[in-house]
């Protein structure tokens, strides 16, 4: 729903299924077992009627066996639809998940979380109502009717003529109202999205209207909002219902009409229709019975076409999710947890000792964004400290993303320790390097999962020191266990950052080589200077790359690397 | 948010208020009406034909057999049925949409005190997501549960009153049937369906976690090595929400092969007594008829109850969740500021401060007077207590100890909240008949209305969510020109150039001071350049004020050059060389 500005310009999602699962047989089998049902029931108002009441005890029980098979058939098909739909859902969001971890994480046309959240979990469970209904009732539609109809027509064609004229005329005046009716109910999904989406954005900046003293005027808003938004959701629903009331309409004039002319049928007014003379009142009864079940397919169907908006949009988006991203590298080795075997053994175990790390032409580039810098050559010797500065913008956050290989590089190649830095080899190289984000997120869990990131080569002894050393004290120490906030609601600025640096410090047991980008961005001088000693005691002895416009922390590097943009050429 | 009980009925009554009464009750009858008149077209219909089908045998009885009545209302059944369907889904719509509109308005003013509004900031962004779902899932209380229960006990009636009248005790049984295994059948799967229910919204909201902590903090993961495992974690929560979904499954299909022998035993049943009641000459082929028809499609509406059953215990849910936001406004907390003497702007005496749920002082015995028209800066670390004493300031915090008195006040926070509407409205926050005129003359001071001028819409420009189509510039100035319109006379501002690069922070800075005359003006920061502007600087460290300097002071000085100058060229600049 939120998403569905998403969808409105990507293509027509191809339908996963075109075959029919095995339940919509059974479904489609026990709208059928209605025919013997209706024949036992109209032979038995016909015994009554002929005196012969008494005799009736058996069809009562042939109505029960009948009825009885009618349901289990029912309940079996739509578990076995259920669990087709199911299936295809579940592969689609392993897909999905699939292509989000392997596509890089610099990548522009990425997906917001928050976006790709919904997407995952709350859209994505339109699919299955949609899958599994859909077909059952597309081929109920199909099968059923005409079946009824071939039943009513062997007993009087002028009854079977009356259910032909009514159901073409169904689907012509649905396609006249439905069109505008799928278009409404779409707009009314995304207006109900909407008023979701403007109490969230208030109440996010509750803080700034209280401030202002705007609270009593935006709650009126939100109140005028919403009663606007029901006003144009009812005038569009007054369109969009007509469609079903057609078909209502004229299922209940078809019931109708075949009621009254068997009716006149029978007194002797229409003495034509049939084939072999008047009816009997059990045959009339037949077709009576049979008049309703020839509707109420379709009548399922406009139900389902409910739930397929919803569905083929969710669809579309997971589908688009799924295709087409900037590769992250070494990517098939990340993500497949299942097929990746265990280290492999031509790995070497992941030392912390310094890396030699350079750069051959390396030419910095973030994807989609023109060339900014000359093609970089570089050697940092093993335990060197280097800075990477230059203006916000330069590409220090891009080179630093390209030496951990969180980017191909395009031009010019990265080496560590002489090993080039490619799709086979960024698994092991990583494994060599600690990351410390200018953004850290902050994970759904205890500080302790926080620290770790579910590291199994982390003891919870390593996470004492760690959190001393980035001087996580206080109320987070106190309480390793306790819980944070999705994106780190909970944490401020400078807790965010020593969160992050106590990550980097139980991953220097095994990485030689330390990339950290704008550690103390934002931070007050006295944190700022905390986060710089704890950065240089971690990196005593190992290789550290920053990217840096500190100059505090430029000045207590090795080296200071100065990103030079490139002046245009006159 | 303590879970206070709440009654449901208390609940139910407060959800009843927001939408007009006779929505409800007009949506619910004519559901019954719809289903009702269904019942009524098949049985009639079954005892025209029978009846007929008897009269047609004898000629004579064939002519003076009343063909009108029945055929008449026959066909007024059907287009009536039509009528009611539409009307009902109609008014049914209509009353939920209402409840959606109210219910938003409530909960967005249950948060709005000053405490509630503090402790909502403290929520994860899932908890707003999870309050929206639970809106949704109220839907499903009405549409699903109450409406189909009045249809189906309408169903059960006429199907009881149609045999009643055949022969009393056989309509009394036939209803209380119904009733019993109608309902029965629905209350079982609701009580069956409960566990899974909550089990799938659990394992879908850590699907949702986990996919934020996939693509938010991918990097993180990656460079851990954990990706695999990450991804591991996502596909057993997707299993345990296939899982729980299977089950619900299971249930619901269950309870569909349920209603389906219930129906045809309902059948059976109906046809032996119609028979028993034929042979004692009660009644004829087209009572027998009629009976058979209103019979069969009398379990019919129960078997509608399905959806709503399966989804009870979610909605169940979302009614404890929300209901203490509905009934009652979380407790807001006392923050009555008094006024200050004369020439005062803003008086502590000795206020301390506390936030909810923290056993530390986030302020204590803080002793200050600011003069009216003054420009103050708070300096100190980042959770030092800045932020707390503006808060203490605008009345979002109470003073646990002490005394606090205040000036009105606006407050610029830190991050810049604009919101998702055009500029205009994100303007007229603050002033609201503000005219254009004045608007623009506030776009004009901010240095924006150049900019504005420039997008093809002007004032009516959207924004999207948290201010996006602007720049961190233009945001923030566009913060600013809404500060310049509000009347009160203290300006609360945190770190009002955070997160700017150096060159906007300038220009942003120099267009606020060019602002501030003739306003009293508290700034909280710990960047110099928001500092240096300042008459006096407060310096406060671990909740306490240690610092109180004014300008032209060596104190002053010494303090502003504890703070960071990330302005101006740094000196390594001379030995940065490329590669």
């Amino acid at each position: 729903m939120k998403s569905a500005d998403l969808h409105q310009t990507a293509r027509k999602p191809r339908a996963p299924r075109r075959r029919a699962d095995r339940g919509t047989g059974w479904s489609v089998l026990a709208s059928l077992l209605w025919l013997p049902q209706a024949a036992l029931l109209a032979t038995a108002v016909q015994w009554i009627a002929e005196g012969r009441a008494a005799e009736v005890d058996g069809l009562a029980l042939g109505l029960l066996a009948l009825g009885v098979a009618k349901a289990w058939c029912d309940g079996h098909g739509m578990r076995l639809s259920f669990d087709a739909a199911r299936t295809e859902l579940q592969t689609l969001r392993a897909q999905v998940v699939q292509a989000l971890a392997s596509s890089s994480p610099l990548d522009t046309q990425r997906v917001p979380s928050g976006q790709a959240a919904s997407a995952v979990a709350e859209q994505a469970e339109a699919i299955v109502p949609w899958l599994s209904r859909y077909q059952t009732a597309m081929w109920r539609t199909t099968v059923v009717p005409l079946v009824l109809l071939l039943a009513v027509a062997w007993q009087s064609w002028v009854a079977a003529l009356i259910l032909l004229m009514a159901a073409p005329l169904i689907p012509l005046f649905m396609a006249i109202v439905g069109w505008r009716a799928q278009a409404a109910s779409e707009a009314h999904m995304v207006q109900l999205g909407q008023m979701n989406a403007f109490l969230l954005d208030r109440l996010r900046g509750l803080t700034t209207l209280r401030a202002l003293g705007a609270v009593d005027a935006t709650a009126q808003r939100l109140r005028t909002h919403a009663e606007s938004l029901r006003q144009r959701t009812m005038r569009v629903l007054r369109i969009a219902f007509l469609s079903s009331a057609v078909l209502e309409l004229f299922s209940a004039l078809g019931v109708a009409m075949v009621a009254v002319y068997v009716g006149f049928h029978l007194l002797g007014y229409l003495e034509f229709g049939t084939w072999h003379g008047r009816l009997s009142l059990g045959e009339a009864l037949f077709v009576l019975l049979l008049a309703p079940s020839f509707f109420e397919p379709l009548r399922e169907l406009s139900a389902v076409w409910h739930d397929r908006a919803a569905g083929e949009a969710a669809l579309q988006t997971l589908q688009r999710m799924a295709s087409g991203a900037q590769p992250l590298p070494g990517a098939q080795v990340v993500t497949n947890a299942a097929a990746a075997p265990a280290p492999e053994p031509t790995l070497q175990p992941a030392t912390a000792a310094a890396a030699r790390v350079t750069l051959q032409a390396l030419q910095v580039q973030a994807p989609g964004a023109a060339v900014q810098l000359a093609p970089i050559h570089a050697d940092i010797q093993p335990g060197e400290h280097v800075a990477l500065w230059g203006a916000s913008g330069s590409g220090k956050s891009v080179l630093l993303a390209q030496i951990a290989g969180l980017l191909p590089s395009t031009q010019g190649k990265v080496l560590v320790d002489g090993v080039p830095m490619a799709d086979d080899t960024a698994v092991a190289l990583r494994r060599r390097m600690a990351w410390m984000g200018q953004h850290p997120h902050v994970f759904a869990g205890s500080v302790a999962r926080n620290i770790s990131v579910d590291r199994h080569d982390v003891v919870s002894a390593d996470m004492g020191p760690a959190m001393q050393l980035a001087g996580l004290g206080g109320v987070l120490q106190a309480r390793p266990s306790s819980s944070l906030g999705e994106g780190g609601q909970g944490l401020s600025g400078g807790e965010a950052v020593r969160l992050a640096l106590a990550r980097l410090a139980v991953a220097t047991s095994h990485a030689g080589v330390l990339l950290v980008d704008e550690p103390t961005a934002h931070l007050d001088p006295a944190t700022a200077a905390q986060v710089t000693e704890a950065l240089l005691r971690l990196a005593e002895g190992r290789t550290l790359v920053v990217a840096t416009h500190d100059p505090l922390l430029a000045a207590r590097m090795d080296r200071v690397v100065h990103l030079q943009v490139q002046e245009a050429e006159a | 948010m303590k879970p206070a009980r709440i009654p449901l009925r208390t609940m139910l009554a407060a959800l009843a208020a927001m939408a007009p009464r006779r929505l409800w009750l007009s949506g619910m009858a004519l559901a019954c009406l719809t289903v009702l008149m269904g019942m009524a077209l098949l049985g009639l219909s079954g005892w025209f034909i029978a009846a007929t089908a008897l009269a047609g045998l004898v000629p004579a009885t064939a002519l003076v057999f009343d063909v009108f009545m029945p055929s008449a209302g026959i066909r007024l059944l059907a287009l009536g049925r039509t009528g009611a369907r539409y009307g009902e889904r109609l008014v049914t719509h209509d009353a939920t949409l209402a409840v959606l509109a109210a219910l938003r308005e409530r909960l967005f003013r249950s948060w709005a005190p000053a405490g509630a509004a503090w402790q909502l900031r403290l929520r994860p962004a899932r908890w707003l997501q999870r309050l929206t779902s639970d809106v949704d899932a109220l839907d499903s209380l009405y549409l699903r549960l109450a409406v189909p229960l009045v249809s189906a006990c309408g169903a059960a009636l006429l199907a009881a009153v149609v045999l009643g009248a055949m022969q009393w005790q056989l309509g009394l049984a036939l209803g209380l049937w119904l009733l019993l295994v109608g309902m029965g059948i629905a209350v079982l799967l609701a009580l069956r369906a409960r566990r899974p229910a909550l089990r799938r919204a659990a394992a879908l909201e850590r699907l949702r976690a986990q996919a934020v902590d996939l693509v938010a903090g991918q990097t993180d993961l990656l460079m851990a090595g954990r990706l695999p495992a990450q991804c591991a974690r996502l596909a057993a929560t997707e299993q345990a929400v296939a899982q729980a979904d299977r089950q619900l499954n299971r249930l619901e299909a269950r309870a569909t092969t349920a209603y389906g022998m219930a129906g045809a035993l309902t059948l059976a049943g109906v046809l032996l007594a119609v028979g028993w009641l034929a042979e004692q000459g009660v009644i004829g082929a087209p009572g027998a008829a009629l009976a058979l028809l209103v019979a069969l499609a009398a379990m019919e509406p129960f078997a509608a109850l399905r959806r709503g059953a399966v989804e009870a215990g979610r909605t169940w849910l979302s009614i404890k969740r929300l209901a203490p936001l509905v009934v009652q406004a979380p407790a807001a907390i006392n923050t009555e500021v008094n006024l200050p003497s004369d020439g005062a702007a803003v008086e502590l005496v000795h206020a301390s401060a506390q936030h909810r749920g923290s056993p530390q002082w986030a302020l204590q015995a803080v002793d200050v007077r600011i003069a009216a028209g003054s420009h103050v800066a708070v300096i100190g670390a980042s959770g030092a207590g800045k932020s707390t004493l503006l808060s203490l300031v605008a009345g979002e915090l109470p003073a646990v100890q002490g005394r606090v008195a205040a000036l009105p006040s606006t407050w610029l926070t830190q991050r810049t909240e604009l919101f998702q509407d055009s500029l205009r409205d994100n303007l007229l926050l603050a002033r609201f008949d503000a005219s254009d005129a004045l608007l623009w003359q506030a776009l004009e001071d901010a240095g924006l209305a150049a900019d504005v001028r420039a997008m093809p819409l002007g004032l009516e420009t959207r924004l999207g969510e948290g201010g996006l189509g602007l720049s961190g510039g233009q945001a923030r100035r566009l913060a600013l020109a809404r500060l310049s319109l509000h009347p009160a006379p203290v300006w609360l501002l945190d770190e009002p150039t955070e997160g700017l690069d150096a060159a906007t922070a300038r220009d942003v800075l120099a267009c606020l001071g060019s602002q501030m005359k003739g306003h009293t003006v508290i700034v909280a920061t710990h960047l110099r350049r928001e500092a240096e502007t300042a008459d006096r600087l407060l310096w406060v460290e671990g909740g306490r004020l240690r610092g109180d300097a004014l300008r032209g002071t060596a104190d002053f000085d010494n303090l502003l050059a504890r703070l960071r100058d990330d302005a101006t060229a740094p000196a390594v600049h001379a030995m940065a060389k490329g590669f």
